[in-house]
Formats: structure tokens, C-alpha cells, sequence
């Protein structure tokens, strides 16, 4: 690791020393950033299992209860919520993908004018504040018809959603050689088996991740469903926010609605765990 | 399906020489995607268009006022203040989820069970919605009933004010902005390594190159384009972050949080002045807009230099 | 007014008894309820009490009517950035919504509210039993408004009709004043006194006085407004055809000074990002002493095993000036309001009737949590005064401050900007920002005269 490794032997001890204090280190800053990004989610759940009069007198001895999870999942319509968040953020991420997936390839494949122009405009349009869009969106959506309906709200949330997978995706498709289309075309495959059978396998690992993404910024979004629904459809972080009721926050209500609200984030998250990583890498993936 | 076959063996394929019909190809392939977009593209023609009346939602009906909007927000000093507000909470936010993100992933990169582990974990606060976290901040910072007092107390600091002093309003979100979206670039970087040849590490290793020689000259530049993508996608949420600021102090204590996504926010919504709010968060998106342009343009060129290797 | 109060309700019981006698509904039992079966009405919810027990009933209520209820409850923080949102699109969507008083100033100047008086004085439409005298009157009061800035409430259209209300006082633990060994204050000296007294009260980070400090009009209108008014000052003045802000008045600078110092002798450290809930749970965790709030909100941590101090609270007149003086208390009401564009109108008042009637407003205090009933006949029951047995001194304090009880802001189109800009003077005054009270109320009273500077009284 130094440049006392080639000197002598003796400095071989030495090494053994400072591998040592390497891996200490690193185990040190692991562990303390582990501290940070893991103990308020431990937290949230200790606060799931404590009743309203233990919130602030206790931290970790207390008398565990269920009450939060029996008021909130039995006593609530969370789970409406619950489904129609599932049914607008995945309905909003399948979109994209039908969409955005050609959209990429088309970026990545052909040269055409305003080739750059336009791939930095779609990009653009994560780029705008939410809040500048929403005013006219909610008066032309009233006007139409899509206020408070699943697709007026999936189309917004292509403004979250598309972006991102189409520039991931994107870097996948030119990082896939046009010779082996050529050589799939020479051998009879139509285009559309050629995008199936073997493009899409190609660039599976960035179109999981990026949907994986996508999906989590759309389930829980805020300011968009906020506006743009409220009485026949209604979303899992408004829907939390609702334990903070009147006479108090019932923190631990919140933390169980919050936590049952990332546990299809999580599921997701563990079940594309190898994509996750890699499918980032802009298919720049080498060896 | 043929066009292929006259296409040049290169990686692009030569379109201008193409039939026409092939030409068109790719914008009929992107049109579903641009048409999806462009709808949501119209609102941005209404928003500017409404910067020029007295549009709000206190009436049915507004009537053209020019450009008073426009100069009643240039000569106004809340304006000045949300800008430098703006950039400040969007570099400050920016810089330390940055740092410590590469730290983080740099760290990881040795791989061994605890890692692995690790990696999973380290995920998760992003799946917390931001409300939500910082709700749950607020409860862990609060001064008479919160848990980190008493972390505190034990190193000797009391009533620390967290989001209640001008002084330590912006540290706090931008803390909680840091704990909810660190992962987001952790991610992007962990990716980025990932995607790193191993043969020059080899070599400068067999070399006894220093770590931080090894880092200097190779790792860090060959992670420049995913740092810039996590960069470019960074900077813009934080330059509109709205979420976080509104549910911790509401912009307080003062003025001190009041970016140009909360002055927007509020006028528009609160206030019920849209024209007022709108050159705001216009200007908002023209400093998106800008910082956008020029970190995609470095990016692309950095990602085409990359891929040479 | 008050001064004819009871040859007003003489004549209204008189009105009453003579309109049951001529009204086409002679009795409860014929009034057609079923009359606008198959309608839907939207509805507008915030998070609170009395919006779970409204939710509670729908299947009564549309069983009874036949009327179908579509609604959405959202948080308060949100909550009226949504009304606005919806109200100014005009479709129609919700058909009623919960506002406060406030609130309706800015939504009736831009004509989204339809006046109730149509109804309340239409025999047809009015349920026999429903008794409109017997609403607390300073509520429904509270919600007439003629439209013209800095004319006060209490005359014009009915804007709303009350489902709750809050009235302001002391909460306070009775623990900590026999630990402290000193009575309530019950005056500006006194309560600066038992700021320092009660400091540390219940060990490391306990302190004597929680009020709210947030950046927004929830900082203003409770403690701080009520007090502003017990100095004698006024937010507005009318000058010409102008509202023009006082708030570097003599008195306001005054009261202002007097409320920094409370803070700075006796608040929470982190003031600054309080509203509502802090301060309630601050009175429940046994860190604040007293809690200058809405009455109904120490009530929440007391009831029995809500939170640690649960038991201990008591109720309290709010300071004045001197022992005996009138605490003059500003009002916040949670009431129900249509929407002018409303296409069921008919409806939507019967929705509107269910749930202000007596029979609901009972059920809601009694049965479930909504503690400040918008029914006299509510508040002298036998079944709410059993529930708050255990509450000491919170009926005769109400008792005590209601006839003095008023909305004190000057009605205006620009309540939310005004407030808003209130608390964030108020904050950087706090903090230091100004050299003195009277620089920051002054740059204040600037900022104020700005939002209204196009308002003209015609």
C-alpha cells in the first residue's frame, strides 16, 4: 500500500500494522455513517411500539405495545391508500418504461438533429419546480377531467419518473454494439425480436435500477397528489401525515404508517439488490 | 428492415444518406415519450404567461399587468435574499452529501460480508419520504423530549437549537436533506466503482503507488462522470428544495430558509398572489436550467472520454 | 350588543316557537330528510377531532338521507393550500369545506362563499328542531362578515356555521406550582415572576411557559393576539378609505417587549419551530409548566394515560393587567362553509344541518373528542360535564372568558400574509435581529401596509 513495501522485510510487519489500522479505520467510518443513516430508522421503529404517554419520557426502556400497528391497520383506511399509492406509482413507473425505453433507444442509436437538444430537454423536465408546474396542471386537469383520476396523476409523475430512466437506460443502449443487432437482422430476427430477446436482457440491470428509483421518488411524492387528488384517491405520505391529528401527533402511528409505507420500496429493493448497483452504471459495466 | 444493411459499419448509423422513411424512424420511436412530456410541457407556456397578469386564486378573472410582476420581484429584497438562500442551501447540501457519499462508497468498496450488508442498508433512508423524515428528525431533535438532548448532554452541550436558531436552522436541513438523500449518490458512486477496470489499479499497486496517489490520478477520475450525474441530479433537488425546509421550520426561523421554492410556494398558495409568485420560481428554473446545461454538456463529454478506456 | 343579549334570545325562542307553529314541517318527525336522496356532496376535511366523529356518522347520515359523501381529511399544514386550490377552480369541487373565520375573509372577497342566511332563514330547509339560537352566538357571529375591510364581524352574510371553537387561557400543572410553591399568575407581572421561578421546575430542560412560535398566523392568533388586545392594542386602523397597521403602536411595541421577554425568561429554548403540538406535548411530557394556548389543547394530554403529567392539568383565566380585568380572549372557530359554485347546494345544506345539529354536536363532545362544542345546550349538559369532570377548571373558565370572547384581527382580505410576516418579525425580534422592539414592529408595520396597499374601503 506505501512505498516502504519494497524496502525490506522488515517492513513487512509494518504493513501487516497498517492493514490493520486500514481496516480499523474503514470499520470506524462504516460503523459511525451506519450510526447516522440507520438509527433514525431504528428509532422509527422503537417509537412504533411505544403508546402516546411513553413517547417522551422514555427512550429505550419502555413497555412495548402493538396498539399503533392495530390502530393504524385496522382502524384506518390505510390500506386503500396503501393500494391506490401502489397503483399510481407502479402504474406511473410501467409508463415510463413503454415510453421511455424507445425513447432511449432512439437517443442512443440514431444520429438526428437536435439529437443532444432534445435528449437535454426530456432531462430537463426533472428539473423544473414541481411547484411551478402544478398551478396550471391542477386548472387545465379540473378542466379535462383528469383531476383526481389514476391517470391524471400517473401522467404528472412522468415528469419524476421519465427523466431518470431514460437517461439511464440510454447509456446502456450505447453501450450495446450496433454489430450485434446487424448480425441479429442478418440471421432473420425482426425488429421487435431483436429488442426483445436481446436488447432488453441487455440492458436489464440500469432499466431495473432506474425504475427502482423511479418508482421510490414517485410513491412518495408529495406536492403532486397533494394538489392533484384528495378525495377518490388518496397517497401514502399525505396519508401518514394525517397521525399527526388534532389533539396530537401520534408519532407512533406516523412511524407505522411510515413504515409499512417503505416496506414495498424495500421488498423491491432486496429482490433487484445485484442490479441495483450495477444497473447505475450507465452500462459502463467493464470485464 | 434492411436499411442496416447500407449503413456505414460504424457505430452511428448514418441517417442523412438513409430512405426518408428511415430518417423519421427515431422521432417516431421517441414520439410517445416527447408526447407524454410536451403535455406536461404546456403548464410551463401558461406559468409564464401568468407572470405577466395579476392571475391569483382569490378571482375568477386577472387582466394583463406587463412586467410589474417582474419588477416588483427584481426590486424587492426578499428576492435577492431567496436567491442567496437558494444557492447557499443547494451548496452546502450538495458539497456534504458529495463527500460523503465517495466516502461512504469508498469505504464499501473492500468486499466483505459487513459491506454487503451494508450496502442494503444504506439504502433505505432514501425510501423515506421527506415529510416523514423529517418528522422524524424533529422528534429526535427536539430540546425538551427529544433523544439527541441527551446524546448531547453526555458530551456536555445543551439545548443545541437545532432548527429553531438562525444559526442552526440551515446545519438542520441540510443534516436531515443529507441523511434522506446521501444513499441517492452512494448509489450512483458504489455504481461507478463498480464499472472501474482493474488493470491500472493492478499495476499501480505492483508499483507501490500510495493510496492517495491511486486515488488522485485514477479512482477519482475515472468516477468523474458518475459524480457528475449524481452532481447534476443533486444540485437541481437542491436548488428547489421545498419538502424538507417547509416541513421543519416552515422557512424560519425569520427568513433564513426562505429559498425561492418556499417565497413561491407561499405566495402562491398562501398568500393566493400566483403573478406575483411566478417570476420566482421562473427564476428558479432558469438557474436550474443554466446549471443543468453546463453540468449535462461536461458530463457528456466526460462519459465519451470514459468510454475509451 | 351584549347588552340586549337576553331580549334576544327572549325574542328568538319567541321566533322559534311561533315559525314551529307556522312552518310546513310542523314537526321533527315530517321534515323530509330523504328529499335529496342520490346526491353526492365532497367534502373538505381537516385533521381534527371533530372531523373523525363526522367521519364516524356517514353511515348514518347517508342511511338517514340517502345522500352519498365523498371526502378527503387533510393535515393542517397543507390543508389550506388545498381549499384555496380547489375553491378558485371553480367547478364545483368540494361542495362544503371546514375553514376557519379567517380564512373565509380572504375566500368570501373572491366570492367562493356561499351566505348560509338563504337557508338558516328558510323555513322549508330548516329542520324544526334544528334551534340556530342555540349555536354559541359569538361563533356564529364570529362568521358574518359584510365584506368590507376593517368593518367587524358579526354582521353580513353567514359565512360558515360553527362545529368547534377554541377560546384561549392558561393550561397549566398543578404539580409545578406546589413544587414551585407559588400560585397561577394571573397577571402580566405575575406571569413574568413565575417564568423565572418555575425555570427547571421538573429538572434539566423543563421550563415555565409553552406558547407557540412558528412561522406562520398559528403564532399570532392564540396567546399572543389575546394579550395584544389585553394591552389595548389594534392591529388595523381605518384612516380615509385605507386600512393602515398599528402594530408600532405605543401598546403593541409595549405588549411586544412584555411577550419577548416571557419567551426569553420562560419559553422553550427552541421556540422558534413551535406550534400546536409542541407546546401541547411539551404541557403533557412535564417540561412546560403552563401552556398559553387553545383551551382544548392541554385537554388532549390530560385525558387519562394520553401522556405522563395526564391528571395534573388544570385550567386558568389568562393574565391580564391587573387582578379583575376582563380577559379579552380572540377566537379561532372550526367551522363548515359551501362553496358558492357548488352544483348541490340543497344537498350539500343538509349535510351541513346534520352535522351542526344538536344531536351530532353532543355525540361529538360526549362521546368523542371534541371538547369546545359550538351548542350552548352541549356545554350544559349533563353528559359533557360528566366527561370533563376530571378537567379542573376548564368549564368555568370557558364560563369566564366567553362574553369577552371575540375574533380581535381586523377583518381583511390579506389575513395569512399579514400573520405570516407577523411571526417572522416576531422570531428575528427574538433572536436579535433587530436593535430594538420598536425597529423590528416597525419594519413590521412597512411590510403590512404593503400587503394591503390594495385594499380600499369603498
Amino acid at each position: 500500500m506505501d512505498n516502504e513495501q519494497k524496502t525490506n522485510v522488515s517492513s513487512q510487519s509494518k504493513n501487516t500494522a497498517l492493514d490493520l489500522l486500514g481496516t480499523f479505520g474503514r470499520n470506524l467510518g462504516l460503523t459511525l455513517y451506519a450510526l447516522f443513516a440507520l438509527f433514525p430508522l431504528v428509532w422509527m421503529i422503537i417509537c412504533s411500539l411505544k403508546l402516546d404517554s411513553e413517547m417522551y419520557n422514555t427512550v429505550f426502556v419502555f413497555s412495548p405495545t402493538l396498539d399503533n400497528y392495530k390502530a393504524v391497520l385496522l382502524g384506518t383506511d390505510y390500506f386503500k391508500a396503501f393500494f391506490q399509492n401502489l397503483i399510481v406509482a407502479g402504474g406511473a413507473v410501467i409508463l415510463t418504461i413503454v415510453a421511455g425505453v424507445p425513447a432511449a433507444y432512439a437517443l442512443a442509436r440514431y444520429d438526428f438533429k437536435k439529437k443532444e437538444d432534445l435528449a437535454f430537454q426530456i432531462l430537463s423536465f426533472k428539473f423544473a419546480p414541481e411547484i411551478l408546474v402544478i398551478l396550471p396542471i391542477f386548472t387545465i386537469f379540473q378542466r379535462i377531467g383528469l383531476y383526481d383520476t389514476y391517470f391524471g396523476l400517473i401522467w404528472v409523475y412522468q415528469l419524476i419518473t421519465m427523466p431518470l430512466v431514460i437517461w439511464v437506460v440510454r447509456g446502456y443502449f450505447e453501450e450495446i454494439s450496433v454489430e450485434i443487432e446487424q448480425a441479429a437482422q442478418l440471421d432473420g430476427y425482426r425488429w421487435f425480436d431483436i429488442f426483445f430477446d436481446i436488447l432488453v436482457p441487455l440492458i436489464k440491470p440500469g432499466l431495473v435500477a432506474s425504475a427502482l428509483l423511479a418508482f421510490i421518488f414517485a410513491w412518495n411524492s408529495f406536492t403532486f397528489p397533494l394538489v392533484l387528488s384528495g378525495f377518490k384517491i388518496q397517497t401514502m405520505t399525505i396519508t401518514s401525515l394525517r397521525y399527526i391529528a388534532s389533539d396530537t401527533v401520534h408519532y407512533g402511528q406516523v412511524a407505522v404508517a411510515s413504515l409499512v409505507a417503505v416496506s414495498p420500496e424495500i421488498i423491491a429493493c432486496l429482490f433487484i439488490q445485484k442490479h441495483l448497483v450495477r444497473g447505475l452504471s450507465f452500462g459502463a459495466v467493464k470485464g | 428492415m434492411n436499411e442496416t444493411d447500407n449503413a456505414p459499419r460504424d457505430d452511428r448509423i448514418n441517417y442523412n444518406e438513409a430512405p426518408v422513411s428511415v430518417r423519421r424512424r427515431p422521432y417516431f420511436i421517441i414520439a410517445p415519450g416527447l408526447l407524454i412530456l410536451i403535455g406536461i410541457l404546456i403548464p410551463f407556456a401558461i406559468a409564464i404567461f401568468l407572470s405577466f397578469t395579476n392571475f391569483s386564486f382569490r378571482s375568477t378573472s386577472w387582466r394583463f399587468v406587463g412586467l410589474r410582476n417582474w419588477s416588483d420581484a427584481f426590486a424587492d429584497r426578499a428576492f435577492y435574499h431567496a436567491v442567496w438562500v437558494t444557492l447557499r442551501y443547494g451548496f452546502y447540501a450538495t458539497l456534504t452529501q458529495m463527500v460523503l457519499g465517495l466516502v461512504v462508497a469508498l469505504l464499501l468498496r473492500k468486499d466483505t460480508f459487513y459491506s454487503r450488508v451494508l450496502k442494503v442498508l444504506f439504502t433505505f433512508p432514501l425510501m423515506v419520504a421527506p415529510a416523514i423524515a423529517v418528522l422524524i428528525w424533529q422528534l429526535m431533535t427536539s430540546n425538551s423530549v427529544g433523544v439527541l438532548e441527551g446524546f448531547l448532554n453526555f458530551f456536555g452541550v445543551f439545548d443545541f437549537p437545532w432548527a429553531s436558531s438562525h444559526a442552526t436552522a440551515m446545519f438542520t436541513a441540510v443534516l436531515i436533506d443529507t441523511w434522506v438523500n446521501t444513499p441517492f449518490i452512494l448509489l450512483l458512486v458504489l455504481a461507478g466503482i463498480q464499472s472501474l477496470p482493474k488493470s491500472p489499479f493492478e499495476a499501480a499497486q505492483v508499483d507501490g503507488a500510495s493510496s492517495w496517489f491511486i486515488f488522485k490520478t485514477l479512482t477519482f477520475p475515472m468516477l468523474k462522470p458518475f459524480l457528475y450525474i449524481a452532481l447534476l441530479f443533486r444540485v437541481m433537488a437542491a436548488l428547489q428544495e421545498f419538502g424538507i425546509i417547509f416541513a421543519l421550520s416552515k422557512g424560519g426561523p425569520g427568513d433564513t430558509l426562505m429559498n425561492i421554492s418556499l417565497t413561491g410556494y407561499i405566495t402562491a398558495f398562501q398568500f393566493l398572489r400566483m403573478g406575483k409568485a411566478l417570476p420566482y420560481l421562473l427564476v428558479l428554473w432558469m438557474i436550474c436550467y443554466v446549471a443543468a446545461w453546463a453540468l449535462v454538456k461536461r458530463q457528456r463529454k466526460l462519459a465519451k472520454l470514459a468510454q475509451g478506456y | 350588543m351584549r347588552v340586549c343579549g337576553k331580549c334576544r334570545v327572549v325574542f328568538l325562542v319567541v321566533l322559534v316557537a311561533f315559525l314551529a307553529l307556522l312552518a310546513a314541517p310542523a314537526t321533527a318527525e315530517d321534515f323530509n330528510w330523504k328529499k335529496y336522496a342520490g346526491a353526492t356532496v365532497k367534502v373538505l376535511f381537516v385533521q381534527h377531532s371533530v372531523s373523525e366523529a363526522i367521519v364516524s356518522k356517514f353511515a348514518e347520515f347517508e342511511a338517514a338521507t340517502g345522500i352519498k359523501v365523498d371526502y378527503s381529511i387533510t393535515p393542517e399544514a397543507n390543508y389550506f393550500d388545498k381549499v384555496a386550490t380547489s375553491l378558485s377552480s371553480r367547478t364545483g369541487d368540494p361542495d362544503l369545506f371546514m375553514s376557519g373565520a379567517y380564512q373565509l375573509w380572504d375566500y368570501s372577497s373572491a366570492g367562493f362563499v356561499e351566505d348560509l342566511s338563504a337557508f338558516i332563514n328558510d323555513k322549508n330547509k330548516v329542520v324544526p328542531d334544528y334551534d340556530f339560537g342555540d349555536i354559541v352566538k359569538s361563533a356564529a357571529d364570529a362568521l358574518k362578515w359584510d365584506g368590507v375591510p376593517g368593518h367587524a364581524v358579526g354582521t353580513g352574510p353567514q359565512l360558515g356555521l360553527p362545529l368547534a371553537f377554541e377560546i384561549y387561557s392558561i393550561a397549566y400543572n398543578k404539580r409545578a406550582f406546589e413544587k414551585a410553591g407559588i400560585k397561577v399568575p394571573q397577571t402580566f407581572d405575575e406571569l413574568l415572576a413565575a417564568c423565572d421561578k418555575l425555570k427547571e421546575w421538573n429538572g434539566q430542560g423543563s421550563y415555565a411557559l409553552a406558547i407557540r412560535g412558528a412561522r406562520d398566523w398559528g403564532t399570532i392568533h392564540p396567546g399572543y393576539m389575546s394579550t395584544f388586545a389585553n394591552f389595548g392594542a389594534v392591529d388595523f386602523a381605518v384612516e380615509g378609505n385605507r386600512l393602515v397597521s398599528k402594530v408600532n403602536s405605543p401598546e403593541a411595541v409595549k405588549m411586544t417587549e412584555f411577550w419577548v421577554d416571557v419567551i426569553k425568561r420562560g419559553g422553550s429554548p427552541s421556540w422558534s419551530r413551535y406550534t400546536w403540538y409542541e407546546a401541547g406535548a411539551d404541557l403533557g411530557a412535564g417540561k412546560a409548566a403552563m401552556l398559553f394556548d387553545a383551551d382544548n389543547n392541554g385537554v388532549q394530554q390530560n385525558w387519562e394515560g394520553a401522556s405522563q403529567e395526564a391528571g395534573n392539568i388544570a385550567w386558568a383565566l389568562m393574565p391580564v393587567a391587573k387582578v379583575g380585568d376582563t380577559p379579552h380572549s380572540n377566537y379561532w372557530t372550526w367551522s363548515m362553509a359551501m362553496n358558492s359554485a357548488s352544483k348541490n347546494k340543497d344537498a350539500a345544506w343538509y349535510f351541513l344541518m346534520y352535522f351542526t345539529s344538536k344531536g351530532f354536536a353532543e355525540y361529538a363532545s360526549v362521546e368523542k373528542n371534541s371538547v369546545d362544542p359550538a351548542r350552548t345546550s352541549v356545554w350544559n349538559s349533563e353528559g359533557f360535564g360528566k366527561k370533563m369532570a376530571k378537567q379542573e377548571g376548564y368549564i368555568d373558565t370557558y364560563n369566564k372568558t366567553i362574553n369577552s370572547t371575540t375574533i380581535l384581527f381586523t377583518p381583511q382580505p390579506y389575513f395569512f400574509e399579514t400573520t405570516t410576516e407577523w411571526a417572522a418579525t416576531l422570531q428575528d425580534i427574538v433572536a436579535g435581529k433587530y436593535k430594538s422592539v420598536q425597529e423590528g414592529m416597525d419594519s413590521l408595520k412597512v411590510k403590512m401596509d404593503k400587503a394591503l396597499e390594495d385594499v380600499e374601503i369603498k
